[in-house]
C-alpha cells in the first residue's frame, strides 16, 4: 500500500520549498559522516594519486614534481612484483579455501546436530581473538624444534619444518592460520542463508537418489550464492589484514618470501620515509583490490541465483 | 532438516548421521580449539617446561603466579583503559553519524542521493589497511600522532554501518512515520520516537562488530602511537611479544589471555548476540 501523502493537514507551503527544505535537511544529517568520509577516506585517496608523482619524504614540506618517475620505478622494483605476487597467491588462495571449509561446516551444522552450539563457538571464536595474539600464538605453535605442530610431526613419524623461518612454508604458514581465524565468521554469514533454504528440496532430491555431494553442488551452492558472492568479497577486504600477521609473525622474512603489499608500503613509507612511492605502492594496491572485486562482480556476480527467479 | 515427510524412515538414519557427523565434527572443532588451549596451558607452565621436549602436554602444576608476573612487567591497566576509551569513542561517534546518514538516505528524498549513497558504500572497499598511509601523513600535519583522538577519527563515519541501518530504516512501516508526523512530530523526533526504537536490533548488532573491530585493531594505534600513555591492549601484547621474542612464552601467553579475555567472557556470556550479529551482516 503506497504511503498517504503526507501534507494534507499541513498548511498550504508550496510543494518545492518542502522540497527544498527537506533536501536541506537531508545534508544536514549527511554533513557530519561525509566531513569524516571526505577527510579520511576520500582525501587519502586523492593525496595519495598526488603524491605518486612527487618526491615526498615523511616530515619534509619539500615536494618535487617527479611526473611518472615512480611509476617507472616500480616497474624495475623486483621486490614490488614479489610483494604484488605474494600478495595475490595468499588472497587467491586463501580466501577460497577459507569459503570452502566454511560452507561444509556450515552445510554440517545445518542439520541440527546436537551441541550445535558448542561446535559453532569452537568455529567462531578465533574471530574475536586480536590477530596480534593469534599471530603470536601461531608463532609458538610453528616454533622449530619445541613447537606443538613440529612435535605432532615428529610423532607422526613425519620431518620437521621450519615453517616461519623457511621461505618456501612461511606464507603457506600464514594462510593456513588465516584459514583458522576467518572460516568460522563466513561460516555463521553460510549457516544464516542455509537455514532459508526450504529442507524439502533435499528431501525430494534424497528420494530421487541424489547423492551428497550433488546436493551441496546442486541446490545448496546455486541457492545460497548471493552469500557465497557476498562472503568473497568480504574475504577479499578481511585480506588485507594479512599485514598484522606479517609484522607481527615475519616482518616479511625471511628474504621477503612473506613481503605483502600493505608491508611493503608500511618498509618504504614509515622505515625509509619514502611516501612519493609508498603511494604509488598502495595505488596499486587499491586498483589490485578493486580490479579483483571487479573480475568477480563481472564473473561470480552475473552467475549469482537469486531464490524466487526462474 | 526441516520438512521431513512422515513416511521417510527418520529416526535410524538420522541417528547413524547424526553419530558419523559427530565423528568427524567433534575432532575438528577439537583442531580448531587447540591454539586457545594451548594459550591456557602455557601460561600455567614453567618456562622450562615450554622447551623441555619430555615435559608431558599439561604443565605439572599450574602455575598461576605467571599472571600476576605478567601484569607487573607492563602498564596493563593503562592500556585497558585507553582500549575501552578508544573503542567506546568510536562507537560513539559512529552510531551518531549512521543514525543521522541512514535516515537520510533511507527517508528524504534529494538531488545526489544516489551519488552519495555510492561514495558511503565504497568506502567499505577502503579500510584503513589500504588507505593508512596519506591518513597518517594528514593526522601527522593536525598534530594528532600519539594521542586517543588519533585512533578515533579516521573511523567515525561508517559506510557499512549507514547501509545496514537504511535497511532498517527502510523496513519500519511508513504508515507508522506518517502518523508520528501527522501528530505534529519534526522528523528527528520521528527518528528518535519512532525509528531508533524498532531498529535496536540492527543497532546491537553494529555495535558489536565495532566493538570486535576496533577492540582487536592493531595495524593504525600501532602506527599512531608512541608512548605507553595512549597505547592500547593489542599494542602492548605486541611490545611484550617483541621483548620476550620466544624466550619467555609462559609470560607471553598469559599476555595473551589477558588480552583475550575480556572479549572472549563476553562471547560466551552474550554468545547469542554475538552469533546473531555476525550471522546476520551477510543476509537481508
Amino acid at each position: 500500500m503506497p504511503a498517504p501523502p503526507p501534507g494534507p493537514l499541513a498548511p498550504p507551503i508550496s510543494p518545492a520549498r518542502l522540497r527544498r527544505q527537506e533536501a536541506l535537511l537531508a545534508y544536514a544529517l549527511l554533513l557530519p559522516s561525509l566531513v569524516f568520509l571526505a577527510g579520511f577516506t576520500y582525501w587519502p585517496i586523492l593525496r595519495s594519486i598526488w603524491f605518486s608523482f612527487h618526491d615526498v619524504l615523511l616530515g619534509d614540506p619539500e615536494i618535487f614534481w617527479l611526473g611518472l618517475e615512480n611509476y617507472t620505478r616500480l616497474l624495475d622494483d623486483a621486490l614490488f612484483w614479489k610483494a604484488l605476487g605474494n600478495t595475490a597467491f595468499y588472497t587467491i588462495l586463501t580466501v577460497p579455501t577459507a569459503i570452502v571449509v566454511a560452507l561444509l561446516l556450515a552445510v554440517a551444522l545445518d542439520s541440527r546436530l546436537r551441541g550445535m552450539a558448542i561446535y559453532r563457538s569452537a568455529f567462531f571464536y578465533p574471530v574475536m581473538i586480536p590477530s596480534v595474539a593469534a599471530g603470536m600464538v601461531w608463532v609458538f605453535l610453528y616454533a622449530p624444534g619445541y613447537g606443538p605442530i613440529n612435535s605432532a610431526l615428529s610423532a607422526l613419524g613425519l620431518p620437521q619444518l621450519n615453517w616461519l623461518y623457511d621461505s618456501r612454508w612461511a606464507l603457506p604458514a600464514i594462510m593456513v592460520m588465516s584459514i583458522w581465524k576467518y572460516s568460522g565468521y563466513f561460516m555463521l554469514i553460510l549457516l544464516a542463508a542455509l537455514k532459508l533454504v526450504p529442507g524439502d528440496l533435499y528431501e525430494a532430491a534424497r528420494l530421487d537418489g541424489v547423492n551428497a555431494w550433488h546436493r551441496l553442488w546442486h541446490i545448496t551452492v546455486p541457492l545460497v550464492s548471493p552469500t557465497l558472492y557476498f562472503v568473497v568479497i568480504i574475504g577479499i577486504l578481511h585480506s588485507y589484514q594479512i599485514f598484522d600477521y606479517v609484522y607481527v609473525m615475519t616482518q616479511g622474512g625471511p628474504a621477503d618470501s612473506t613481503n605483502v603489499l600493505t608491508f611493503y608500503i608500511y618498509q618504504t613509507g614509515f622505515q625509509y620515509q619514502d611516501i612519493g612511492y609508498a603511494s604509488t605502492i598502495a595505488n596499486t594496491l587499491l586498483l589490485f583490490v578493486l580490479g579483483l572485486i571487479g573480475l568477480i562482480a563481472l564473473t561470480l556476480g552475473r552467475r549469482v541465483h537469486y531464490m524466487g527467479e526462474r | 532438516m526441516q520438512g521431513l515427510s512422515p513416511l521417510a524412515p527418520a529416526p535410524l538414519w538420522r541417528r547413524l548421521r547424526a553419530g558419523w557427523l559427530h565423528l568427524v565434527m567433534a575432532p575438528l572443532a577439537l583442531l580448531w580449539m587447540s591454539p586457545l588451549i594451548w594459550i591456557v596451558l602455557t601460561s600455567l607452565k614453567t618456562k622450562t617446561e615450554v622447551f623441555d621436549p619430555q615435559a608431558g602436554f599439561l604443565p605439572e602444576s599450574f602455575r598461576f603466579a605467571n599472571y600476576p608476573a605478567t601484569l607487573t612487567v607492563a602498564p596493563f591497566d593503562t592500556y585497558l583503559l585507553n582500549s575501552v576509551l578508544v573503542t567506546g569513542a568510536i562507537l560513539a561517534c559512529q552510531l551518531v553519524t549512521i543514525t543521522l546518514a541512514a535516515y537520510a538516505f533511507a527517508r528524504l528524498e534529494f538531488p545526489g542521493k544516489k551519488l552519495l549513497f555510492g561514495l558511503f558504500l565504497l568506502q567499505i572497499m577502503f579500510p584503513i589497511y589500504a588507505i593508512f598511509l596519506t591518513n597518517f601523513v594528514t593526522l601527522r600535519e593536525l598534530g594528532l600522532i600519539n594521542s586517543l583522538p588519533a585512533m578515533v577519527v579516521p573511523f567515525i563515519a561508517s559506510g557499512y554501518g549507514t547501509f545496514m541501518l537504511r535497511q532498517s530504516f527502510r523496513q519500519v512501516p511508513a504508515d507508522l512515520a506518517d502518523a508520528a508526523r501527522l501528530d505534529g512530530c519534526g522528523h528527528m523526533a520521528t527518528l528518535w520516537h519512532v525509528y531508533l526504537p524498532l531498529v535496536k536490533p540492527t543497532l546491537i548488532a553494529f555495535a558489536i562488530i565495532s566493538v570486535v573491530t576496533h577492540w582487536n585493531d592493531y595495524m593504525w594505534p600501532l602506527l599512531v602511537t608512541n608512548s605507553d600513555g595512549v597505547r592500547t591492549l593489542p599494542i602492548g601484547l605486541g611490545l611484550l611479544a617483541k621483548a620476550d621474542s620466544g624466550a619467555d612464552w609462559t609470560r607471553l601467553m598469559a599476555g595473551t589471555m589477558i588480552v583475550v579475555s575480556p572479549l572472549l567472557i563476553l562471547f560466551v556470556i552474550f554468545q547469542r548476540r554475538f552469533i546473531d550479529s555476525f550471522m546476520h551482516t551477510g543476509v537481508k
